[in-house]
């Protein structure tokens, strides 16, 4: 360790760039953090100094992919990006590439808090499958993409369904058809196809007299709507068919 | 023309290295490029981005068939070595000037930071009243070993003398004098010996301002007109000058037949009683624009939000004049009401902490509904009000607007700020030390604490209150956990809290000044309850039910409520409140609606069915007076002797009494807020009568009401350290927990000390606002109150009161809530004196009035 402070605080660049490859091997081969943890140190203090020098591509990704391993995604996408825009012709375009789309990737936060960092990822994702079409990470990045886009998904059903479940059925109805327009092939689509019409169902039941025919009336478009895209057998089939035949026979009363 | 690289030299740099900057560029020999072409115009551009160079040329030095050879000339911008600031005495404003500057060595010395810096100087004295500063920048290139392009920087500052105004003369003014008119001027002052706080000074932007509101002054009443034909600077000296103004006044206008045109939504009276301005008013441009349009206050109720409250956003309005004659003015209000806006898209940014759910439960503003400014409004102060969020940071974004479909989206912004708190004190008091340990979480999440994921570092985001204290000093501890959840089911608001708290005092021995551990006092204490907005008979009501249980545990412990040093008491108790609350529209300064809750609060009726004989307790004999040996004795200690009855030991009667305390305690509370005169915009003088009546009963009264949760009237109503449940209530004028049954005798069972069963109080408060801003609100209030206190039916005499009369000052900050000071005058004695109590002064910390 005493020759690891020396260099540390020694002025000579080369020094410390070869002991940082050295323990930057060492860490790869046996997967120490504290390694990393050392090499990064060196890194952090050559790295600007050989910016725009022959050595600068390669010692850049090292840093990068340093910062990537130890967890550290914020930085590492951010060093990553950085590289793929000063070095657009190295070999390991497509693993920078890579790995800055997943570092955004492992920011992006549960589904219900803000999402900003998952559309950044989504979008450097799908830079990554545009460009590199065939590249090695191709399914990986597809599978992360698809997984991105299904949250948001899960956030605007989980906001549609919180007017649901707080009464609100008007504004239900208009956040489950803005969802239905927005997101036509989400997982979440029969179930938001069912609420909208359930929030339609219970505002009519529950209105005054005279506002009932035309609000059960809506609720009906809203069944057929779900009838025309799913049959018997999907999840909430039985309890719209309940809940229709109820719908119908208060419609006789008109 | 497609070429090939062929060499590349790069001239005219100093500090850099050639193959840095060939580097820099991505340019390589053997490259394919077009000249001219996009490649090199980017390489161009990349390089100036740089700030690095002062000028930047690409040549092509030699053409051999498609093989270029290029040459890049750039010219380094110096970089800077030293600064010398001359004509600031100061080092620290030498510094300063610097920082803010950021002249520090190494900086690129750009002809931008030259003009810049000189700007920012001049600026900056003349700011100070420094109108005649000048401020020179040289440059002086150093050779430097290094041989990098370096150069020294000297600024030369010249402040000249502070400029004072020796007079300000109008002319032309025949309708205000030239005083009223100098005091108009808010900023630009005449030099006067005697006017310290506001120095005279010339600041070019306040003087246009001011002219400004020379010219609104003059609109206010009436001369439309008015105008200031011309302004003349005259330097008297180097340290002195005059300002000449000379004003046309015009003449004073009327306002004659105002027309609504374009209004289909309103009808013309409305719009009239909303403008409230008519025929033969004067002439007030300026209040014209503000009952139109007032875009210093949101909540005005000025004619645009009356439109854009009920979901026209589109809807404009314009003041035209159609006629004037004489001196009367004929306006036409157009109205172009546009389309109705619905809100579609509803979306909330910047929560990295706090859930979707937390949030959009407390939007006013939701999909499909109409828009409406004024819910905007309340939403953004909702939001800030959960403190959560930084309520400055908490912005509205319209997007997706729409005129033809009349709808559009809102995104409202959000900055999580630190919502958790952590206390920590030491200090010394009562005998010892005190250590105090508080951690309150303000959003906290109970779902996540089983989630490894959510410790970041605490499960936060679900809006949930848990708040950790402990306290210890060397006789004694207290603990206490409490949680809130405020939406239980995220239904409905229905706030769920429930509290355990544990208390344990030791015996302090005065003369030893240490703590007899052997010797202890223990409360416990357990709360849970619930709250619930009801919708019916409407959403103003709130229904709250609540379980709690105390014990009390005695080790040989002698306090003021029990008269037994060993045993227990527990307690019990249900409550049920009901109240309304309809208060509007300022929840600091409501000004119109009221606020009414009764609450009971009962333990189950034990005596009912244990079959104590409460009344002949001291005839049995487990509850008579004996020694140790267990024979009975007398009042005077010793042996019964024949003849003599035996007696009562109170410490065991009174033990068997509060082995489980029974009563039922009812109250009232109401108050009502009515707007006496509006003085525009949001000042209303409003008054608020209230009344609150409390009851405390046995339900047998053999065994009688016991000495807990009692009533105490007087003071500020800020609850003391007790243990024993007590209420306190504020009368102001008196001093705290002063005003006592006035029946009570020196040989009457309760003493000064103790409670009341009975109290009502009834109050009149008159409130003016002094500023309702959202950072800090601020009110001035007088009021008339009466209370008094009574043990019980027959002694009660609603007109018997301790009167008093006072006024004060209300401060609501959001970070620290409600402070105030009262002033009262207490018309009636307090017991132990005769006459009027006189004055009392009371602080206010939360809300009590």
């Amino acid at each position: 360790c005493g020759e690891y402070q020396k260099v540390l605080k020694s002025a000579e660049p080369g020094e410390k760039y070869a002991l940082a490859e050295k323990l930057y091997n060492e860490a790869q081969a046996e997967n120490s953090k504290s390694k990393y943890r050392k090499a990064l140190r060196l890194f952090e203090q050559i790295v600007p100094q050989y910016r725009g020098k022959p050595q600068g591509e390669k010692l850049t990704f090292l840093f990068a992919n340093t910062y990537y391993q130890l967890g550290d995604h914020y930085l590492a996408g951010y060093q990553f990006e950085r590289f793929t825009q000063s070095y657009p012709n190295s070999e390991r375009i497509e693993e920078a590439a890579f790995k800055s789309a997943k570092s955004y990737y492992e920011l992006s936060p549960r589904y219900d808090l803000d999402q900003t960092e998952t559309v950044k990822a989504i979008d450097e994702l799908q830079k990554y499958i545009v460009t590199y079409p065939e590249g090695e990470n191709i399914q990986e990045a597809n599978q992360l993409a698809t997984e991105l886009r299904v949250k948001l998904e899960k956030k605007a059903y989980e906001i549609a369904k919180q007017y649901h479940h707080t009464e609100n059925y008007k504004s239900a109805i208009v956040a489950f058809t803005n969802f239905i327009n927005e997101y036509p092939g989400s997982p979440f689509r029969e179930a938001a196809f069912y609420h909208r019409f359930d929030s339609a169902y219970q505002l009519a039941i529950n209105s005054y007299q005279y506002l009932q025919k035309e609000r059960l009336t809506e609720a009906q478009g809203f069944y057929n709507n779900y009838i025309r895209f799913y049959s018997e057998g999907s999840p909430y089939y039985n309890q719209i068919q309940a809940s229709n035949l109820d719908l119908e026979t208060r419609l006789q009363n008109f | 023309k497609k070429y090939t690289i062929g060499k590349i030299e790069v001239t005219g740099m100093v500090s850099y290295n050639e193959q840095t900057v060939v580097a820099f560029t991505g340019l390589k020999p053997g490259e394919e490029i077009f000249i001219p072409g996009d490649r090199l115009s980017k390489v161009l551009k990349k390089l100036w981005d740089l700030n690095l160079f002062s000028d930047i040329n690409f040549y092509i030095t030699n053409v051999e068939g498609d093989v270029a050879d290029l040459e890049l000339e750039i010219t380094e911008v110096p970089e800077l070595a030293e600064i010398r600031l001359q004509g600031v005495k100061k080092k620290s404003a030498r510094e300063e000037l610097i920082k803010e500057n950021n002249l520090t060595p190494g900086v690129k010395v750009t002809e931008n930071l030259i003009t810049t810096t000189k700007n920012y100087i001049e600026n900056k004295y003349r700011k100070d009243g420094f109108f005649n500063s000048k401020v020179a920048i040289n440059t002086i290139p150093v050779e430097d070993t290094t041989g990098i392009n370096k150069v020294n920087m000297v600024v030369n500052v010249d402040q000249g003398e502070k400029v004072k105004i020796s007079e300000i003369a109008f002319t032309g003014n025949e309708m205000f004098s030239d005083a009223r008119l100098r005091r108009a001027m808010s900023k630009t002052k005449e030099k006067n010996f005697f006017r310290v706080w506001k120095r005279s000074k010339f600041i070019a932007d306040e003087y246009e301002a001011d002219k400004e509101k020379i010219i609104n002054k003059y609109k206010e009443k009436g001369y439309r007109d008015a105008r200031i034909v011309s302004d003349t600077l005259i330097r008297k000296d180097a340290e002195t000058i005059a300002l000449q103004i000379k004003l046309e006044e015009g003449r004073k206008h009327y306002i004659g037949n105002i027309d609504f045109i374009g209004n289909t939504v309103y009808t013309d009276q409305m719009l009239s009683m909303a403008l409230g301005i008519s025929k033969g008013d004067v002439y007030n441009g300026v209040l014209l624009k503000e009952r139109i349009a007032d875009p210093g206050n949101p909540d005005a109720q000025d004619l645009s939000n009356l439109y854009k409250n009920n979901g026209y956003l589109f809807s404009q309005i314009n003041p035209v004049e159609t006629r004037v004659y004489n001196d009367t003015i004929d306006f036409e209000i157009r109205i172009i009401e546009g389309k109705e806006a619905y809100f579609n898209n509803i979306s909330v940014v910047g929560n990295d902490k706090t859930k979707d759910h937390v949030i959009y439960r407390e939007l006013r503003t939701q999909p499909g509904q109409k828009y409406s400014q004024q819910n905007v409004i309340r939403t953004l102060r909702e939001l800030g009000q959960l403190g959560f969020f930084d309520a400055e940071q908490i912005s509205p974004d319209f997007q997706n607007v729409d005129p033809n479909s009349g709808t559009l989206d809102m995104q409202y912004s959000v900055v999580e700020a630190g919502a958790s708190q952590i206390e920590l004190q030491g200090g010394y008091g009562g005998g010892g030390f005190i250590g105090t340990l508080g951690l309150s979480f303000n959003n906290f999440s109970l779902s996540g604490i089983f989630d490894k994921e959510a410790y970041k570092p605490l499960p936060m985001g679900d809006g949930q209150t848990l708040s950790l204290r402990a306290q210890a000093s060397i006789f004694y501890q207290t603990y206490s956990l409490s949680f809130i959840e405020p939406w239980l089911g995220g239904k409905r608001r229905v706030s769920l809290s429930t509290s355990f708290s544990y208390t344990r005092q030791f015996f302090f021995d005065q003369i030893r000044r240490r703590a007899d551990r052997s010797r202890s006092f223990d409360i416990l204490g357990v709360n849970v309850g619930l709250a619930k907005r009801l919708r019916w008979p409407d959403d103003y009501f709130t229904l709250s039910q609540a379980v709690g249980f105390q014990r009390y545990d005695l080790n040989n412990y002698q306090t003021g409520l029990f008269t037994f040093p060993d045993g227990y008491s527990n307690n019990l108790t249900y409550t049920l409140g009901l109240s309304r609350d309809s208060r509007g529209i300022n929840p600091i300064f409501p000004t119109y609606g009221s606020e009414f809750a009764i609450t009971a609060k009962f333990t189950p009726p034990y005596s009912l069915w244990n079959g104590v004989d409460y009344p002949n307790l001291d005839q049995q004999r487990e509850f008579q007076r004996e020694d140790a040996n267990g024979n009975l004795i007398n009042a005077q200690g010793f042996r019964l002797r024949p003849g003599e009855e035996p007696i009562g030991d109170q410490g065991k009667i009174d033990q068997e009494k509060f082995k489980w305390l029974e009563f039922y305690k009812v109250k009232f509370k109401g108050s009502w807020f009515t707007t006496l005169k509006n003085f525009g915009g949001n000042s209303n003088l409003v008054l608020r009568p209230s009344v609150e009546l409390g009851f405390l009963g046995a339900y047998n009264n053999e065994r009688g009401i016991p000495p807990f949760e009692r009533f105490f009237l007087g003071g500020d109503g800020l609850g003391a350290f007790s243990l024993d449940g007590r209420e306190t209530v504020a009368l102001r004028g008196y001093p705290n927990q002063s005003v006592v049954p006035l029946d009570r005798t020196s040989i009457s069972r309760e003493t000064n000390q103790d409670g009341a069963v009975i109290y009502n109080k009834y109050s009149l408060e008159l409130r003016f606002p002094i500023t309702l801003k959202p950072m800090a609100s601020i009110y001035a209030l007088a009021f008339m109150e009466g209370g008094a206190s009574y043990d019980n039916f027959r002694d009660f005499n609603p007109f018997q009161l301790n009167r008093s009369a006072g006024a004060g000052l209300r401060i609501f900050m959001p970070q620290f809530g409600l402070l105030g000071i009262d002033f009262g005058y207490g018309f009636d004695p307090v017991p132990g004196s005769v006459g009027p109590n006189g004055w009392e002064t009371h602080f206010i910390i939360g809300q009590q009035f």
